[in-house]
């Protein structure tokens, strides 16, 4: 008699646990920059459409694409920046979406749709932008900045801080020389090669992660940084200026594509569209102040978000901006040449 | 154990007098060099904790005193999650690279095996490789020789595997020094060699195996890239989620979460402390 | 007595110990070498064989035979930071066994309820994640920071100092998280001296400095030359602690490496980095245990 209770409350404790645990039907697995899309908005999707969202996060394009080259991982949606996306089309490593399902594409700025990685938009939708530019420390540096040529002077020597990405520093030094950031031929590297050997010895740290902290720390003045670390310096610090040099800048697109591996296309449509939500947009963008393309969104932001320099830049900065295009194997070279100079 | 007591290095006799005084100036050398370098040890732990209580978001400057970050913390199952999931993975690596490490240190000792020297350098390999190198390569077999899914069983083998060689080095070290004459003393009094490892070998080589263990899981519960790419989506540890919040500064939140972690570890070190001075008694 | 023993699993202990072994020790044995064998050959040979691949535009690996890789390799350029990222692991493990010596002396002859307690006190702070570590270290460091401070209102200077972005600061990294590494093994050869030695020590007459560095040293020497190993040989290919608080201007191998599978995009050259990095190694690790045999 024993037995058979004990047996059958183990049995009925099983279907309880089965239940509480039955997975809702959808899954959701997002592979996306850290500190990009807010725990809020993720934990909203999942309350309101029934879907279990995972995320895992990269800290660069590259990470993402050697997990996926290697086949780990099945994601179903990626945030790839424009260069990538330019290569993951060309491979055809992407699952087309349905624009029907994303009504809320319209609210996208003309200026941020059908570009050249992704023509038609037939591949992804855009995330968030943002430009690199100059940020100063005016209490430190009282000459005015104009453009590159003023920050690698050699009076900054040891006062500045650049991002650690060789595709950026050698995209400077072009637009610098009057060249276009995707002119990359062994011709034109060569001829910027001197100014790189001039620029590269006054450099006193080399960060991507959070070049803000050294600007902050007062260990150097000036910095070539991302919008989103300029943002946070500016509403930190009247202090800091910035600035987008006059020579043009890159503009960068993150957008969000779903992988031809995809398990569960219908939830990522379904994601993008609730991303390009104004309310939901406009969330995103007070946690990370970028530049927001969505202009739905746009209109539901405080005058004090919209008129930050660094996060907005003037329809003029705008004519100056530059996309990156993927220059594939040339990605090594340019790497050694500033590896090279760094370790002088 | 009377046997074991002699590997412990025991409280002996005191020093006679005439030794006293020289040892004792050293004594204190050693004493204070030890108290700076424990402090040398905790002055960013210092720092990190009294920056757990800044109001301030972007944890650069202190601007004021607030709990806030400990109040969000409790709610943040993410960071609480990717925590938890470290600590799984960390105590889990630790008792397997203990096994094999200690194992495999024994053996080698008391055997000689045909390829004693290659063993001694394969060892080594997960110790110089750049992680980078291992997370890739490790990645690829799982995914495409073994068809194994990502998540917590790839990552402990991942982690087991540069942990284990502390262990090994650690424990191979302490056997230096071993008298082989006690285990065979052991056996002559009739015990066998699983007796002899387990009642005269192990003891001695506790210290070894608990630095060991210490050195495994304080690597396995920092690591970043190599899991990275043996991780899945449900086994995200702290390191993954942490990296790049730098981006926005880090969160004040992981100062508070270290500051717990810190107190409960001294407060259950206290406790087993104490109780083991009980039970002394 | 012997150098460099036990870390490379070699030396035959005195009174040789070693026996040939039965099936249960091979049998005992078996897990250790499978998982050498699935977990650390297998890729090490996978990578091998990547380095003398080439790849396409996307990163990916594309198997035609080349040693192209190694001929760019073979480049002063790349065997320069080799030798840094060699120079600065050398330095860090001798700067840790001078620091961390006395303190492993220390816990080690402590009362021994109180050795677990102090080992502990050694790893917990290694138990925080590393960057919240480092990045207090870069505010204690900076140029508005707590040492600046002290250093200025002592009046031993009057304008801040530049401590970070520089190699003192990357030993300062380096150093403080491998201590441990270094202490830890050098606590478990002091643990089982026990005062009979110690006063033997002392007894044949030298002063006190004398009896600890000419006795009690050699007697630890195993954990020393552990902690050199669990220092030395981890720190080679570390590359996150030095380019925080170097500031990037000083790459090290590790770091050049990790570049290659990222923004590189070219994966087979970081293989064939890899691979020479495991050979260099390898080479100085079987020179020194065979200079060893040598002497024995």
């Amino acid at each position: 008699m024993k037995k058979t209770t004990l047996l059958l409350s183990a049995l009925a404790a099983f279907a309880l646990i089965g239940t509480t645990h039955a997975a809702p039907n959808k899954n959701l697995n997002i592979y996306c920059w850290s500190e990009y899309i807010p725990q809020a908005v993720i934990d909203r999707f999942a309350k309101e459409t029934g879907t279990k969202v995972t995320v895992e996060n990269y800290a660069s394009n590259e990470e993402m694409l050697s997990k996926l080259a290697a086949g780990g991982g099945a994601y179903d949606i990626i945030q790839p920046s424009e260069y990538v996306m330019e290569a993951l089309v060309k491979e055809k490593f992407l699952h087309p979406i349905d624009r029907a399902k994303i009504p809320n594409l319209k609210n996208i700025a003309p200026q941020f749709l059908n570009l050249a990685f992704d023509p038609g938009n037939k591949f992804s939708v855009p995330f968030m932008a943002g430009t690199v530019g100059i940020v100063v420390n005016t209490d430190l540096i009282k000459t005015e900045i104009r453009g590159f040529n003023d920050v690698f002077k050699p009076e900054n020597k040891g006062n500045i801080v650049v991002l650690d990405d060789a595709r950026e520093i050698v995209a400077w030094a072009l637009l610098a020389n009057g060249m276009g950031v995707n002119q990359i031929t062994d011709k034109n590297l060569n001829k910027i090669k001197p100014t790189l050997e001039k620029w590269l010895p006054l450099v006193k740290v080399y960060d991507s992660d959070s070049p803000k902290t050294a600007l902050l720390n007062g260990d150097v003045a000036v910095g070539v940084v991302w919008g989103g670390e300029g943002a946070i310096l500016l509403n930190k610090n009247k202090k800091f200026r910035w600035i987008i040099p006059a020579e043009g800048s890159h503009m960068f697109i993150d957008s969000l594509a779903i992988p031809k591996a995809a398990k569960n296309v219908e939830s990522a449509e379904e994601f993008m569209n609730f991303i390009l939500r104004p309310e939901i947009s406009k969330e995103i963008s007070e946690e990370f102040p970028y530049l927001n393309p969505n202009l739905a969104a746009r209109a539901l932001m405080t005058k004090k978000e919209l008129e930050n320099p660094a996060s907005f830049p003037t329809d003029e900065e705008m004519k100056k901006m530059q996309l990156f295009k993927d220059i594939g194997t040339q990605a090594s070279e340019i790497e050694e040449i500033v590896t090279t100079l760094k370790a002088q | 154990m009377a046997v074991s007591e002699t590997f412990h290095g025991p409280e002996a006799p005191p020093l006679s007098v005439k030794n006293f005084a020289g040892i004792s100036t050293l004594g204190v050398f050693f004493g204070t060099w030890t108290a700076l370098v424990m402090a040398f040890l905790y002055i960013p732990i210092a720092l990190l904790v009294v920056f757990s209580f800044n109001s301030a978001r972007l944890n650069i400057r202190w601007e004021g005193f607030s709990t806030k970050w400990y109040e969000a913390l409790l709610s943040n199952h993410v960071l609480l999650g990717a925590f938890q999931n470290s600590l799984i993975v960390a105590s889990a690596t630790t008792v397997l690279s203990t096994l094999l490490g200690t194992l495999g240190a024994w053996m080698l000792y008391r055997y000689r095996f045909p390829f004693q020297g290659a063993l001694g350098l394969l060892i080594f390999i997960p110790m110089v490789m750049p992680e980078v190198l291992m997370g890739v390569s490790l990645l690829v077999l799982f995914v495409q020789l073994l068809h194994m899914p990502l998540g917590f069983t790839t990552m402990i083998i991942a982690h087991t595997t540069f942990c284990f060689p502390f262990v090994l080095v650690a424990v191979q070290a302490r056997l230096q020094g071993l008298d082989p004459s006690q285990e065979e003393a052991a056996m002559d009094l009739g015990a066998t060699p699983f007796q002899a490892f387990r009642k005269v070998i192990l003891p001695y080589l506790m210290p070894a195996i608990i630095s060991g263990a210490l050195m495994s899981f304080t690597l396995s519960l920092d690591e970043y890239i190599v899991s990275v790419f043996t991780t899945g989506s449900q086994s995200q540890t702290l390191p993954l989620k942490v990296y790049g919040m730098a981006k926005v500064g880090l969160n004040p939140q992981l100062n508070a979460l270290s500051a717990i972690f810190i107190a409960a570890t001294f407060a259950f070190a206290l406790a087993v402390h104490f109780f083991g001075k009980k039970k002394n008694l | 007595m012997a150098g460099f023993a036990a870390p490379t699993g070699v030396a035959p202990p005195p009174g040789g110990h070693h026996r040939a072994p039965g099936l249960l020790a091979w049998i005992i044995l078996s897990p250790l070498l499978l998982w050498l064998l699935l977990f650390v050959v297998a890729p090490t040979l996978m990578l091998t064989a990547v380095s003398f691949a080439e790849r396409d535009a996307l990163g990916r690996i594309v198997w035609n035979f080349s040693l192209q890789n190694y001929f760019r390799a073979f480049d002063w350029v790349w065997l320069k930071i080799l030798f840094q990222s060699l120079y600065y692991a050398f330095l860090t493990t001798l700067i840790c066994m001078a620091v961390g010596y006395p303190a492993a002396y220390c816990i080690g002859r402590a009362p021994e309820r109180w050795r677990g307690i102090l080992l502990m006190l050694v790893m917990v702070p290694f138990w925080t994640s590393f960057l919240i570590r480092t990045y207090a270290w870069i505010t204690i460091l900076s140029k508005e920071g707590i040492v600046n401070s002290l250093l200025i209102s002592a009046g031993i200077f009057t304008e801040p100092v530049s401590l970070l972005y520089s190699p003192f600061a990357i030993v300062l990294g380096l150093v403080y998280n491998f201590l441990p590494f270094m202490i830890l093994p050098i606590y478990t050869s002091v643990e089982k001296l026990d005062n009979a030695m110690i006063e033997a020590a002392y007894d044949l007459g030298a002063g006190p400095l004398r009896a600890f560095s000419q006795v009690i040293i050699p007697l630890t020497r195993p954990g020393i030359a552990a902690g050199a190993m669990l220092v030395f040989v981890p720190s080679i290919a570390m590359f996150a602690i030095t380019t925080l608080m170097g500031g990037g201007t000083n790459p090290m191998i590790g770091e050049v490496i990790f570049k290659q599978f990222t923004s590189g995009r070219n994966q087979p050259f970081g293989a064939a980095l890899g691979t020479i990095l495991l050979l260099v190694f390898i080479l100085t690790l079987w020179l020194a245990r065979s200079q060893r045999m040598k002497e024995e």
